[in-house]
């Protein structure tokens, strides 16, 4: 892979990495989303059992599907290996 | 486009290089139903609900209906795919991509009815700002979100290899497939990495896609409504979807394989297991219809039975008949004998399948608010031409997602079919012997040897 | 901390309404005309039911009976509706999204929606209570505006809020006094002595709802018991 990069690839790689960087960023927006509701619970005396009950199931939930997809993005994108 | 891979399945790139006169009719025609489903918003948004015919007591009616089916639809697709693709069976091949996409663009009209149900859409933000986790509502937030970016991930994964086959061969669209292909060029690594991925994704998306309708149950069953408040109601909404879903595939498969000239992928056979599949379903929503209104009417409880009646006997006896007949009683006649026109007869109940599953969601919804405990001035409940549009714009969209799809990707997917003839066949050979007792492996091997040299 | 309850004394009510146009004057219930109540879509936090068997005919003055668990508040997305420290149900109309779930979670359909724009904000309406838009849910409060008023006034005065300082407005118009109001911790009071009458019963009591609106009446007290 010694060529020179074409202009076509540069912009094709650099959009596979905000690809990848939305992905991460819907993810853990989601996951702080569920926090901010945990918190939103206790501030106003709500029923916080629910709220932590929920998060402890969602939360990791969406950690693997993010886990699954950084591996997948990083994992196909910086693969240099021969075919 | 003269390449072996190509030449192999020329069928299938067929949509992807070619637009005919046809597409364009179709996306007119879808046009119009959106824009209808357009104005009634905009009409609705300037008004208020007051324009639907909602009222006091039926409160919820069409677009609830519509949420609950239309995310009842989307259970098939990833569901169904990632059972037959951990279950190893052959013949999903060509099914799972197409299952896949209904269940992407599904989820999100489904989820959409809540929105356009909502008497200040502009205040949507509230749910985001002050969520409260005890109202299934924002259950149904959380589990439908994951489903939908587990869903859209497990589509896109398997479709990587094919993108890049079109970004290699086709010539057109080259930056999109460039980008969407992930530098794929097949190395072993890449290989480990996608197979990996993909079967902790079929793992992962099928507790997601149950707990998905079991909270949309929940959005009935936890009031204590009468009809509403059962026990059955998770298993129940889930058996549902994944009935409808199949039923939606298999309308699906029976258009594109029309229109799209692929019969020779989609075979009388995929018609007949999936009917069977079909079948099953049926006979399990019988069940779980019968096991929740004899408990109903047996337990005889006076606000239960008033609901009961009117679904029976009262004004909804029409919708709850015709229910039990699209369900039942004509997927029963049909699918019992599937030897001769596979295809006919499960496209037909499951189109059948599909309205009676709708006819349920309503009978489920409507039927309760319309029987309050109190004495109440009662009003019937009919949609206006304002629900209607948003009716025909769901369907609208969600056709024209998929046409616009099968534009853009092979509905089949390409490397997985060459998968089957070129790995598939051998390994299932081997699978078999492995499932015989020993003796009889080791005594069919030097006999095949025989036959096969 | 007061818990503040209602009784209805249904040997007494004649269904003559009154309570039902005090609480529309009192609270800015719109009119929503004559197209739009053949629709169903009548507003009337106080709803008079009629109740009809072979001997008699019967009313039922139905308020929201702030349950005291209330299933409304529970659906509630966005925290718009909420049982405040002092048992009633409130309505919080700016943050209201309008799903419409706590009407379907209601037993007792006591919600009311503004399906669409009925009032602007005009004179000859009561500047306490705030006029709603269109799309969201609406019901009694208990005249909660006044015990605001009540609690300044108090305050104001330098002593506590006492019996009578806070009834709503229903209770003050009924000819008949069959509405009482106040305090049901207060055990002197006598809406306190009233509940607890054998005459006494709450609707859907087997739904565990606990609503702070008691109703009497003289078979059906008993036969509740
Ligand atoms: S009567 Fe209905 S609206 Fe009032 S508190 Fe009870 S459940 Fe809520
Ligand atoms: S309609 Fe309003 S008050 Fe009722 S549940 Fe929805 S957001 Fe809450």
């Amino acid at each position: 892979m010694n060529e020179p990069e074409s202009a076509f690839d540069r912009s094709v790689r650099r959009t596979q990495w905000v690809l990848a960087g939305l992905a991460v960023l819907f993810v853990t927006g989601i996951v702080t989303w569920i926090a901010h509701l945990i918190r939103t619970a206790w501030r106003l005396g709500d029923v916080l059992s629910a709220s932590i009950g929920i998060s402890l199931v969602a939360i990791p939930v969406f950690l693997t599907l993010g886990g699954v997809i950084v591996y997948v993005f990083v994992g196909l994108l910086t693969d240099r290996s021969a075919r | 486009m003269s390449d072996a891979i190509v030449e192999r399945d020329r069928a299938l790139f067929g949509p992807l290089s070619e637009t005919g006169r046809g597409f364009y009719l179709t996306v007119g025609v879808l046009g119009l139903a959106i824009l209808w489903g357009a104005i009634a918003y905009a009409v609705q948004w300037s008004e208020g609900l007051g324009v639907t015919g909602l009222h006091q007591p039926v409160s919820w009616g069409f677009y609830v209906t519509n949420f609950v089916f239309f995310i009842g639809i989307s259970h098939a697709g990833t569901l169904i795919s990632a059972i037959l693709r951990l279950s190893k069976a052959e013949w999903r091949r060509p099914i799972t991509r197409m299952a896949e996409v209904i269940t992407v663009m599904v989820l999100f009209i489904g989820a959409g009815q809540i929105l356009v149900d909502l008497g200040r859409p502009d205040r949507m933000m509230n749910v985001i700002q002050y969520g409260r986790y005890q109202s299934p509502l924002l259950w149904d937030a959380t589990s439908i979100s994951a489903y939908l970016t587990a869903s859209t991930f497990y589509l896109y994964l398997p479709l990587i290899p094919d993108i890049a086959i079109l970004r290699d061969h086709l010539g057109k669209r080259r930056w999109l497939y460039a980008v969407l292909a992930l530098g794929w060029r097949g190395t072993e690594r890449q290989w480990k990495i996608l197979n990996r991925a993909i079967a902790i994704m079929a793992v992962l998306v099928i507790p997601i896609a149950v707990s998905v309708h079991t909270v949309v149950s929940f959005v009935f069953s936890m009031t204590i409504q009468p009809m509403w408040h059962s026990t059955i109601f998770g298993p129940y909404f889930v058996a549902g979807a994944i009935f409808s879903g199949i039923a939606a595939i298999i309308v699906a498969m029976g258009i594109i394989r029309r229109i799209y000239r692929l019969q020779s992928y989609l075979k009388p056979i995929h018609f007949r297991y999936l009917g069977q599949l079909l079948l099953v379903m049926t006979l399990l929503w019988f069940y779980l219809t019968f096991a929740e209104y004899l408990t109903g009417y047996y337990g005889n409880e006076p606000e239960e039975m008033k609901v009961f009646w009117s679904k029976f006997t009262g004004p909804f006896w029409p919708f709850f008949w015709a229910m039990v007949v699209a369900n039942f009683v004509i997927p029963m006649v049909l699918l019992v004998r599937l030897r001769h026109h596979a295809v006919g007869k499960t496209v037909v109940a499951s189109a059948f399948v599909v309205v009676g599953m709708w006819l349920e969601r309503f009978i489920i919804v409507v039927p309760t608010l319309s029987n309050p405990r109190l004495p109440f001035p009662e009003g019937q409940y009919w949609p206006t031409w304002i629900e209607w549009g948003e009716l025909a714009a769901s369907f609208g969209v969600f056709i024209l997602f998929y046409v616009l799809f099968v534009k853009l990707f092979p509905i089949i997917s390409i490397w997985e079919i060459q998968e089957g003839r070129d790995v598939g066949l051998k390994e299932v050979e081997e699978r078999l012997l492995t499932y015989l007792p020993d003796g009889a492996a080791d005594a069919a091997m030097p006999e095949r040897e025989k036959v096969l040299t | 901390m007061a818990l503040w309850g209602m009784v209805i004394d249904l040997d007494r009510c004649t269904g003559c309404q009154a309570c039902v146009m005090a609480c529309k004057a009192e609270n800015n219930v719109p009119a929503v005309g004559p197209k739009e109540a053949a629709r169903g879509r009548i507003i009337s936090w106080m709803h008079v039911l009629r109740e009809e068997s072979e001997e008699r005919t019967r009313f039922l003055p139905r308020p929201c009976l702030q349950c005291d668990d209330p299933p409304c508040t529970k659906v509630c997305p966005v925290y718009a509706t909420y049982r405040n420290p002092e048992g009633i149900v409130a309505q919080i109309h700016a943050r209201c999204i309008g799903c419409r779930f706590c009407m379907a979670a209601c037993p007792y359909n006591a919600k009311y929606f503004n399906w669409l724009r009925y009032q602007k904000e005009g004179p000859g309406q009561n500047p306490d209570v705030s006029v709603r838009p269109k799309g969201v849910v609406e019901k009694c409060t208990f005249c909660h505006h006044r015990l605001q008023k009540a609690r300044e006034r108090a305050r104001a005065e330098g002593r506590d809020l006492v019996a009578g300082d806070y009834v709503t407005a229903c209770a003050e118009a009924c000819p008949t006094r069959a509405i009482t109001f106040g305090d049901l911790l207060d055990e002197g009071s006598e809406v306190a002595r009233l509940a607890r009458s054998p005459r006494a019963f709450r609707l859907g009591e087997e739904l565990g709802t606990r609503p702070k609106v008691f109703y009497l009446a003289e078979m059906e007290g008993h036969r509740r018991v």
